[in-house]
């Protein structure tokens, strides 16, 4: 079933919390909902502990916490296949973490953590920077830094599976500020063309570095573009699970039908700045107070317990057992060796 | 031996290639049903169909993306940019994500792509439509980049840029498309990438050059041959990596060395193969490393301003002249 389109400005109003009153029909089987809550969870600890490492001086390079923003990447990289692709932008550990699903392709947890610590088991082995995550059994691109450029790649991903017949979807993502790159509108305008497998992920956090949305577009729902291009465009509450969920299973399940592509535009908010070097002084404690409050993950707990399909107990257990695997990552992640310095000059070439 | 263009031996590179293997496939702006604006890819999407040989948008910085993507998925696209000039859309793309990937994937996702290039002047098209820009390229760790100055070498050059599994930009020079012909089997053979061609062996002095100007160089040899100056003219084939095995062996041998391109001679890849030589022949070298190339300017569009600013056979001549008596 397709979901409604929430209309420009509705979204953060739609979605405020509803309390354990508001009785809905189950919207996730709760064995999906279990699953789904774990990545969500793990995504959370794991941006929450890399913050930490990171002011510990642990980490070198920079970090870009997507604190906030977990439901816009979990939950598509729920929906995707080991074959489907991904071009990821700067904020998508949530793809990582959870693309695969634990499947024998899926990326170690143990590996977010050797790319952070430049460590020889990362997958670059030190050659590009930490938070530059890449996956390539999974078909995860790893990151390029140049805002945009991902995208047309994505599409070329597209192109190969339709011209190959096969059911894949290819996924970009992107910043409603990275969305003003050429590199945007040349992929998005190629796409529905030839209505391939596609589906664009607006993360729309309001922000990119110190520069609001209103500066950056004449036309804040990004997801009207699509019309221009001749596909769906949807824009969603981005910290709501459930809307999350309906959207893109809605749109993935469309992609790999051979129903075109889609761009959707998630609300969200990053709670940090823009980096582990911005204090985020451009905008008002009241505006991270609001969003805070919409806490994708707190929300989508409430609906479990609410729903009974978790306890708060199991959740509370849930996030112990996680963190105790997130030290254990660490701890291993540690014990590797560093890269051999002059290995920088191997692998520019392909054989 | 039947002998073709150099505009035929492109296309029929990327028809063999497409016949040998599925994955390759063609995308550009009018390379479907027109064959391309040049005709490069004449015949092509009649012969594999639609997808194979794709128009596109007026998107170079998609063409390159897609063709990016399309790689790592396993395929072997061959995009055309349809002037040289216009690559700079797709500059991101092409240094930043398809020359970078390999590398930054700790060599686990290789990207073969080949981009082809229609470059070069003498064809009165003004500065939109005649630059020789391949130096941009050659400063870019994980490209390789090749110029084919000959039929034979366009066809095993193309071949072995499709066939290679990393990002080639094949810069084929348009006044040589139709205006030379030569024997080229019609069989599979590859040119390998990397290997520069000593296509007329000298004594006095080297000239390194590719392209138009492989051939202006070779005209110039001529003139010089009858007045009892043996130059050797050495086509470098590809400029990244560069032959310096090669280079290096013809300045050992002559002790003088000439780079001639059509680029503007600053920051032009002719500075790089000097110095280079500087470097490893200094105790060979009996004159200064002389680079005959472009005056540093847009390429005007005026019949009479374009001829003085290629270098002409007998400017070509003359320097090197200059240089055999000093
Ligand atoms: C082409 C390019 N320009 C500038 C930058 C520097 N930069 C990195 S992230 C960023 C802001 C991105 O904002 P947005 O796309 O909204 O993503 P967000 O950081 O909000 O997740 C900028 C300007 C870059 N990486 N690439
Ligand atoms: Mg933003």
């Amino acid at each position: 079933m397709k979901p409604k389109t929430v209309s420009k400005g509705q979204a953060a109003k739609n979605s405020k919390p509803r309390g354990a009153t508001r009785k809905r029909a189950l919207e996730i089987p709760p064995e999906e909902a279990r699953e789904l809550h774990y990545y969500l969870r793990l995504t959370r600890e794991v941006d929450e502990r890399l913050v930490k490492l990171h002011r510990q001086g642990q980490i070198g390079g920079n970090h870009y916490p997507a604190v906030g923003q977990e439901a816009t990447t979990v939950v598509p990289a729920f929906f995707m296949e080991d074959d489907d692709f991904v071009g990821p932008s700067h904020r998508e550990l949530g793809v990582f973490i959870t693309k695969g699903r634990g499947s024998p392709r899926s990326m170690p947890l143990v590996q977010v953590f050797a790319q952070v610590f430049t460590k020889s088991t990362s997958q670059d082995e030190g050659r590009n920077g930490p938070s530059h995550w890449g996956w390539t059994p999974e078909r995860i691109l790893e990151h390029c830094s140049n805002l945009g450029t991902q995208i047309p790649v994505a599409a070329g991903a597209a192109l190969s599976f339709k011209m190959r017949g096969l059911p894949l979807v290819a996924f970009a993502f992107i910043g409603e500020g990275g969305a003003s790159k050429g590199d945007f509108h040349e992929a998005c305008n190629f796409v529905g063309i030839h209505k391939l497998p596609f589906v664009i992920i607006i993360q729309n956090n309001f922000w990119a570095e110190s520069v609001h949305i209103s500066l950056q577009t004449g036309n804040d729902n990004l997801s009207d573009r699509a019309i221009g291009y001749g596909y769906e465009g949807i824009r969603i509450d981005g910290n709501d699970v459930i809307q999350c969920y309906q959207t893109f299973k809605y749109a993935i399940d469309k992609a790999r039908t051979g129903g075109g592509p889609t761009m959707i535009q998630c609300d969200t908010y990053r709670w940090y700045g823009h980096s582990m070097v911005d204090p985020a002084n451009y905008r008002t404690g009241s505006e991270v107070s609001y969003w805070k409050e919409l806490d994708p993950v707190a929300r989508f707990e409430r609906w479990l317990v609410d729903n009974g399909v978790m306890t708060q107990e199991e959740i509370d257990q849930r996030v112990k057992e996680i963190n105790e695997q997130i030290f254990a990552a660490i701890d291993e992640a540690k014990s590797a060796p560093d890269p051999e310095p002059e290995t920088f000059l191997d692998k520019v070439y392909a054989d | 031996m039947r002998k073709i263009t150099y505009i035929d031996a492109i296309i029929e590179a990327q028809r063999e290639e497409m016949q040998r293997d599925e994955n390759v496939f063609v995308l550009g702006e009018d390379v479907g049903l027109y064959g391309g604006v040049f005709k490069a890819t004449k015949g092509l999407m009649d012969e594999f169909g639609f997808y194979r040989c794709l128009d596109t948008p007026i998107s170079e910085s998609a063409i390159v993306g897609i063709a990016t993507g399309a790689a790592l998925m396993g395929m072997r696209p061959i995009a055309e940019i349809q002037f040289a000039d216009f690559i700079g859309g797709a500059h991101d793309q092409i240094c930043q994500q398809a020359a970078k990937i390999y590398y930054r994937t700790g060599g686990t996702w290789p990207v073969p792509i080949t981009i082809r290039c229609p470059y070069g002047g003498d064809v009165g098209g003004g500065m939109y439509h005649s630059q020789s820009n391949e130096a941009w390229y050659c400063h870019v760790a994980g490209l390789k980049v090749v110029v084919p100055s000959t039929p034979y070498d366009a066809k095993g050059l193309l071949k072995a840029a499709i066939r290679d599994n990393n990002p080639v930009l094949y810069f084929e020079h348009k006044k040589l498309y139709r205006t030379i012909k030569e024997p080229v089997p019609d069989d599979d053979f590859v040119v390998p990438i990397g290997k520069a061609d000593v296509k007329k062996p000298g004594r006095h002095l080297s000239i390194f050059s590719f392209g138009l100007m492989f051939h202006r160089s070779m005209q110039a040899a001529m003139k010089l041959r009858e007045e009892g100056i043996d130059v050797e003219v050495v086509d470098l084939r590809t400029l990244l990596p560069l032959d310096m095995e090669t280079i290096v062996e013809s300045v050992k041998k002559t002790g003088k060395a000439m780079v001639v391109h059509e680029a503007p001679k600053y920051g032009g890849i002719g500075g790089e193969i000097a110095s280079a030589i500087v470097e490893e022949c200094w105790d060979y070298l009996d004159g200064p490393v002389v680079r005959v190339a472009a005056p540093d300017t847009p390429v005007p569009f005026h019949p009479k301003m374009e001829q003085l600013y290629l270098p002409s056979v007998e400017r070509i001549y003359q320097e090197a002249k200059q240089l055999f008596e000093y």
